[in-house]
């Protein structure tokens, strides 16, 4: 492996967990799409800080975004709390508006500048390494390494310090309040982590995988365990495996990484939807399934056993007969029978279907409920 | 000179206004320590907003509440609350001893994380509510009569000395029910004061010895068996209320 190839890894496995982490508390909140918010409106921030520096490098454009980050979430909540619009279209209002400033500056004011959309967008994690960091010609590694390294600290201090508090304020804020907690305290504390978050993340990876990444791991993890902790590290887990995975079949086909990151994101969520043991798709039907043919032997061995000992007995007991008296057709009360005979609740002579003892508790058992 | 007799709880001219709709006028409350006292009236009387007033978890347009003849802020470690079981997410990741647990967070602080003694009450909590072999079920699988009672659980925790509850007894079967009323007959034995918001006027003399009579400003309060007539019923409710039986 190439050490550039090694670089991108690191890169993107340091930004994946970094944007997992505060996701979490994201997604238990219901907030995620103020993370793709954050992404888009920090724009006008970064180019009021690119005219002022006339760097792209310098730290000051993420104070900038990150200020510009936490100013989108208050303008939401001031919108909101008019109570004259609701969070979605709250959101929906506020960062399109900062955005397009952003995008207006930019046309207007920087169209010789390098500092053009696609960049700012899909960001390039192809083109990470290339930007270095040097000390008196020594070469230290890739930028965006120290970058989201420095935010990684950052996120995971804070939610190990907080983590407590955090747990609490997202679980019920009222009554962090009323302990003392101050909640509102805690969620613009975990929103400028996520604006900072976001724009460290963005210029390595761009705002489109920004958003996946913040999102998907944590909604993974969700569906895995019950613990909040556990789902933290999970979320982290998750992200590092997609960031690696994503960057292979980016490898494969050729094709850009952040896009196939984002791509796997989705397809790791998509399986675990799917194959999670107890919750996922999977295990439903399969519950369910079990629940029809469950239900379906209860029947016969009540019908068997309501019958049984009376004159009657022999004609109701005929398999032949079963989707006569029952009304089930014929290839099901097949099935019925052989999953009964199987759990050894029936027996059968020749075309003759009589009870065990086990059958006819099982009956007596679902009369008496 | 006897100095004027302690209130567990003083509310003074509390006014509460959403935008310019007053949702509580001009509330006068004493409660003295060691009652039982329930809130009723009908909906949208502000029997929540009151509670939520006392503990600042909203802002009054004026007036004031001392408990212990303090400001809350000063008083939050001896206040126990318990709202209503739907205001919280119950798909949450955690489990129900850790719940319970919340209720010590305010004792232990920022930082500082709950470690076995905090685990240990909590498990004793557990117990007064008959929970105790719940302990790491996840919350989303319990029935909502198991959800008031871990959030019970949580107020005991805090060991406090007032107690303000919103609708303990909302949608819960018989048992738990009589289960819930025992534990706060027990708690005003210990000299505790529980307000409770309630909404079942057919209990309210069996439960509670105390009563108020809400519907946005004050119509009555003080002991059940002279505050709880059919005059003050009439009065909160209107003409609405026709099974009140004239004895």
């Amino acid at each position: 492996m190439l050490q550039g190839q090694l670089e991108i890894q690191l890169i993107a496995i340091v930004t994946a967990v970094a944007c997992a982490l505060p996701g979490v508390f994201l997604v238990l909140r219901r907030m995620t799409l103020m993370s793709d918010a954050i992404s888009h409106a920090i724009l006008p921030g970064i180019v009021l800080a690119f005219f002022l520096t006339e760097s792209l490098s310098s730290p000051l454009l993420i104070l900038a975004a990150a200020g510009t980050g936490v100013l989108t979430v208050v303008f939401v909540e001031l919108l909101q709390r008019t109570k004259l619009v609701k969070e979605d279209a709250a959101i929906g209002l506020t960062f399109p508006a900062l955005f397009s400033i952003g995008v207006i500056l930019i046309s207007r004011f920087a169209g010789n500048v390098h500092l053009d959309m696609d960049a700012v967008l899909l960001g390039e994690l192809a083109y990470a390494p290339l930007n270095r960091l040097e000390t008196f010609g020594n070469d230290l590694g890739p930028v965006s390494l120290y970058v989201m390294g420095t935010i990684l600290l950052l996120n995971l201090a804070f939610i190990l310090l907080f983590y407590k508090e955090l747990k609490l304020a997202t679980f019920d804020a009222s009554l962090a309040a009323t302990l003392g907690f101050a909640p509102t305290l805690i969620h613009y504390g975990l929103m400028t982590l996520v604006s900072v978050t976001t724009v460290g993340a963005f210029d390595a990876v761009g705002s489109i995988l920004v958003v996946a990444l913040i999102a998907g791991p944590p909604a993974t993890a969700y569906l895995m365990t019950d613990r909040l902790s556990r789902m933290l590290l999970l979320s982290a887990v998750v992200g590092g495996v997609n960031a690696v995975s994503g960057y292979w079949l980016a490898f494969a086909f050729d094709v850009s990484i952040a896009g196939s990151i984002a791509t796997v994101t989705l397809l790791m969520f998509g399986l675990t939807f799917m194959a999670v043991p107890n919750r996922g798709l999977i295990a439903i039907a399969r519950r369910r399934a079990c629940q029809k043919w469950e239900f379906a032997q209860t029947m016969l061995v009540i019908h068997l056993f309501n019958h049984e000992g009376l004159p009657e007995a022999e004609a109701e007991s005929e398999i032949a007969h079963l989707h006569e008296h029952l009304r089930w057709d014929p290839a099901f009360a097949t099935q019925v029978v052989k999953y009964a005979l199987n759990n050894r609740f029936v027996l059968q002579k020749e075309t003759q279907l009589t009870l065990t003892q086990q059958g006819r508790t099982i009956a007596q058992q679902a009369l008496v409920q | 000179m006897q100095a004027l007799e302690t209130k567990a709880i003083e509310v003074t001219d509390l006014t509460v206004a959403y935008q310019d709709k007053p949702v509580l006028w001009d509330i006068d409350l004493d409660v003295p320590p060691g009652v039982l006292l329930s809130i009723v009236g009908p909906n949208g009387a502000g029997k929540t907003t009151l509670i939520k007033a006392i503990l600042g978890l909203v802002r009054p347009a004026a007036g004031n509440v001392l408990i212990y003849d303090k400001p809350y802020e000063a008083q939050r470690r001896i206040v126990g609350y318990v709202p209503q079981r739907g205001t919280v997410d119950w798909d949450f990741p955690t489990n129900v001893l850790d719940v319970v647990m919340m209720g010590r967070y305010g004792a232990l602080g920022w930082i500082r994380r709950p470690r076995k003694q905090e685990r240990a009450l909590a498990m004793n909590a557990l117990e007064k509510v008959g929970m105790e072999g719940y302990a790491t079920r996840q919350i989303s699988q319990l029935s909502g009569g198991q959800q008031q009672r871990v959030f019970l659980a949580r107020a005991l925790v805090q060991d406090s000395t007032v107690y303000l509850m919103d609708e303990p007894f909302q949608g819960v079967d018989a048992t738990t029910e009589r289960a819930i009323v025992d534990l706060l007959q027990e708690l005003r034995e210990n000299g505790k004061t529980v307000v409770v918001v309630h909404h079942d006027l057919q209990t309210v003399t069996d439960y509670f010895d105390w009563v108020m009579l809400l519907n946005i400003r004050r119509i009555a309060s003080g002991p059940v068996e002279e505050t709880f007539t059919p005059e003050n019923l009439r009065q909160t409710y209107g003409g609405r209320i026709a099974f009140i039986k004239n004895e």
